[in-house]
């Protein structure tokens, strides 16, 4: 029997059990389509907008109407009226608006007399997006509400049209986002989401698979078809995974960037690569997690542990500079982390292969794992001499 | 007189306190179910906080072409760098090389101030300069545009008044019309847009759920593989008798996981110096509502599982699901509709809002209101479900004479 026959033995064994076991097939396939479904509607057109904005409108001049007016105009906001601000405030905690503007009496008469009045924003930053959009369309509105002002009192001085841009608005910046012009978060949490998910369920779904041999006690006869050969029994169920996985992965990746157009500035098949390596290292960390631990149930919590944590500790949230110095270290543990640097080169940059090789090799380190753990697992697999349940 | 125990309410306390004592059993004979609620239960808190106990980004790094090199242009240089969000780290000649700067990760983002800058400040027109952000994390990018705009409008203010100053107008004219409208920003809640903050406490309340929800999914899975029923009824009592075994089971869970929810909603923010301006009473009636309807909500779910380890392989990716469900980041004005309807299936949303809502921006009772109403509406399905999941299951089992657990079959189909 050479290498590839038991290689073949042992995807046909893992075939037959995927056929009678439709949990292989729900935890795979299905978990990652309802994911990708669900990461690509939930954030519809991926900007927000007709957020509910409170105003408290204590002036009711011609001047806090037409406020009003533009910020409802805005895409980002939808003006609510209270009567008072304790009722908003109400409701600003209750989280069923994302701000309070405050129209203090007099606006009008104090700015047409060059009192300047006081104008008051309360943004709730518990509803982190909500708050930091309505944040900035209301510090937006007040400035071209200020600057409306402004030309008025300008031109009653007998400022030139000529200079009023000028004096108006002496300084502007011109803001470049490189990677995601359209500021598109929908694209944003995607990108790194479904490759996390894909991560999570390539780790689950090996250690299942691998655990559920000593779990039921079917680990000798899996070794029976592979003559004793625990690299080809544990190859040949990588092997099946990972097509599957890639295929999968490819799939999404597809979907992404050229279904959705999701900005990517280098090629798809970079992407591709950063795909099938992600799924590869996922898979020996599986391996290695079981291995060290082989009862299935443990490994499966310290799987499920580790692949939660994983969308915390990759950096594209909360970046790793703003972890804790102890924990920056560790995310280095995390095949996503590496394949998040790639797709930062590829994607944002479009950069060579010079700026991503670090990456790959890091993914392609993890392939090592599984050798590590590979005796131990054999001897467990030999002589089922651990907990089952 | 008929004796206590064999009045009607009698015999369901007795019935009701067997079944739970034999689940209590159960959990605490079952290493695994216990590993999940205490190190799950105790742990993950304490991780998540740990991990983002900084959560805000300060000093991003930043790479400044000055073609302008005018005194204007270096004072804005120099305002970034002592902003808290941005960290001027280099210096440039031309763009390429900040491009490269930006690509090898050295930097995240850039400043660029063009050679007709200054030029066209002396001249009275708007000069613009030039932003570059990594939008690798937006977090990059929300540092860059906030620190660029406070200094920004920071020097508006100054060269229009030099400006009108220069026209002839006294300082105090000059700020007059400047400044028509002054305006003060509050977010009293979370003052620094901390991350830390509004995820932590979004992130409690779903930790109690699903830690309960995988915790008895194990429990019910190795039920079914030793082929025992969760669900069985005592002998002495005919079909009528699901409720006791409803509550008599999840009496055992509410217990353990309202110490749990004390340590989860309480302790731990009070440990990590987190925001607690919620009122203990009414935070320890949401927990017990929210505990009571994530028992219902398990015990009705956790019927589809037949064995001890699908939970995790079934619904493991759930958990990053609920997160987003609670709209805490995502605003739930925006969600689609029919996600909106999903969202609705979860005790997590509402609990997670109610806990926001009560303890991080100390909203009084009332406020919380619709959530805790619709909190309690899912209970009383959820109730329904889980007696009616018990009652299906024990009929389908009389009725095959062995139960249903036939369809999960024993251990050894794995494989042939």
């Amino acid at each position: 029997m050479t290498f590839f026959d038991k290689i073949d033995n042992v995807i046909r064994r893992e075939i037959r059990i995927w056929a009678r076991r439709p949990i292989y097939f729900l935890g795979s396939v299905a978990v990652m389509a309802f994911c990708t479904v669900f990461y690509l509607t939930f954030l519809g057109q991926g900007v927000p907008s007709d957020l509910p904005i409170a105003v408290v409108d204590l002036d009711g001049s011609s001047t806090s109407r037409n406020f009003c007016r533009q910020l409802d105009a805005t895409q980002l906001g939808k003006v609510i009226h209270y009567g008072s601000f304790s009722e908003a405030q109400a409701d600003m905690q209750g989280g069923r608006v994302t701000s309070i503007c405050v129209i203090p009496e007099g606006f009008n008469r104090d700015i047409q007399a060059q009192r300047q009045p006081t104008f008051s924003f309360y943004v709730n930053g518990l509803y982190f997006l909500g708050g930091s959009l309505a944040w900035k369309d209301i510090l937006t509105m007040v400035n071209l509400t200020a600057g409306a002002v402004q030309r008025e009192v300008l031109r009653m001085k007998g400022v030139p049209e000529s200079e009023m841009a000028g004096l108006l608005r002496p300084v502007d910046v011109d803001v470049h986002q490189i990677g995601n012009a359209t500021m598109n978060y929908g694209a944003y949490l995607a990108n790194m989401m479904i490759p996390g998910m894909l991560q999570m369920v390539v780790v689950i779904v090996l250690i299942y698979s691998l655990g559920a041999e000593l779990k039921y006690g079917t680990s000798r006869h899996l070794l029976d078809t592979v003559g004793h050969d625990m690299y080809a029994a544990v190859s040949g169920k990588m092997a099946l995974y990972t097509v599957l996985f890639t295929l999968i992965g490819w799939a999404i990746e597809v979907i992404l960037y050229k279904w959705l157009h999701f900005p990517l500035a280098g090629r798809l098949g970079q992407m591709l690569l950063a795909c099938f390596l992600l799924v590869v290292a996922s898979e020996s960390v599986a391996v290695f997690i079981i291995g060290c631990v082989p009862v299935c149930r443990f490994a499966l919590s310290i799987g499920a542990l580790y692949s939660v944590l994983g969308l915390s500790l990759t950096g594209f949230t909360l970046p790793v500079e703003a972890l804790p110095a102890g924990l920056r270290g560790l995310t280095m543990m995390y095949p996503l982390r590496h394949y998040y640097e790639l797709y930062v080169q590829v994607g944002i940059f479009g950069s060579g292969f010079g700026q991503w090789y670090v990456p790959v090799i890091a993914l392609l380190l993890f392939c090592f794992l599984p050798f590590l753990v590979m005796g131990r697992l054999g001897r467990a697999y030999t002589y089922l001499n651990y907990e089952r349940n | 007189m008929k004796g206590i125990r064999e009045t009607y309410l009698g015999r369901w306390l007795g019935d009701a306190l067997r079944i739970f004592n034999l689940e209590l059993r159960n959990i605490l004979h079952d290493g695994g179910v216990m590993i999940i609620f205490v190190v799950a239960g105790f742990l993950y808190p304490i991780l998540y906080n740990f991990v983002y106990r900084n959560g805000i980004l300060e000093e991003t790094p930043i790479a400044v072409v000055d073609d302008a090199a005018c005194s204007d242009s270096r004072r804005m240089i120099r305002e970034m760098d002592a902003t808290r969000e941005m960290n001027i780290a280099w210096r440039c000649a031309d763009m390429e090389e900040a491009k490269a700067l930006l690509q090898q990760r050295k930097v995240n983002g850039i400043v660029y101030f063009p050679s007709d800058f200054g030029n066209r400040l002396a001249a009275k027109e708007t000069a613009t300069f030039s932003i570059y952000a990594d939008m690798s994390s937006f977090l990059y990018y929300k540092n860059l545009l906030m620190g660029s705009e406070f200094v920004m409008l920071h020097e508006i203010n100054g060269i229009k008044i030099e400006r009108l100053s220069l026209d002839g107008l006294t300082d105090q004219e000059a700020d007059a019309s400047v400044n028509t409208v002054l305006y003060e920003d509050v977010n009293p809640y979370n003052r620094a847009f901390s991350y830390s903050i509004f995820l932590i406490s979004a992130i409690l309340m779903l930790i109690i759920q699903q830690v309960m929800f995988y915790g008895m999914g194990m429990s019910v899975g190795t039920m079914r593989e030793e082929n025992r029923s969760f669900a069985s009824l005592p002998d002495t009592l005919t079909g009528r008798g699901v409720g006791r075994v409803v509550l008599g089971r999840g009496a055992v869970y509410w217990l353990l996981f309202m110490i749990i929810g004390i340590y989860v909603c309480c302790v731990v923010p009070a440990m990590f110096g987190f925001p607690q301006r919620g009122c203990f009473q009414d935070i320890l009636l949401l927990l017990a509502l929210f505990v009571t309807v994530c028992v219902f909500f398990s015990m009705t779910w956790t019927t589809l599982v037949t064995r001890r380890e699908s939970a995790f392989l079934l619904f493991l990716f759930m958990s990053p699901v609920c997160v987003f469900l609670t709209g805490f980041s995502w605003p739930t004005t925006a969600f689609p509709g029919f996600w909106k309807l999903f969202s609705y299936l979860f005790p997590s949303t509402f609990g997670c809002q109610a806990f926001i809502n009560l303890n991080t921006a100390g909203a009084p009772l009332p406020v919380v209101a619709p959530q805790l109403r619709a909190l309690c509406i899912q209970g009383v399905v959820y109730y329904i479900l889980a007696c009616a999941a018990v009652y299906v299951e024990n009929f389908v089992g009389r009725k095959s004479g062995q139960g249903i657990l036939a369809r999960s079959g024993p251990a050894s189909t794995q494989t042939d």
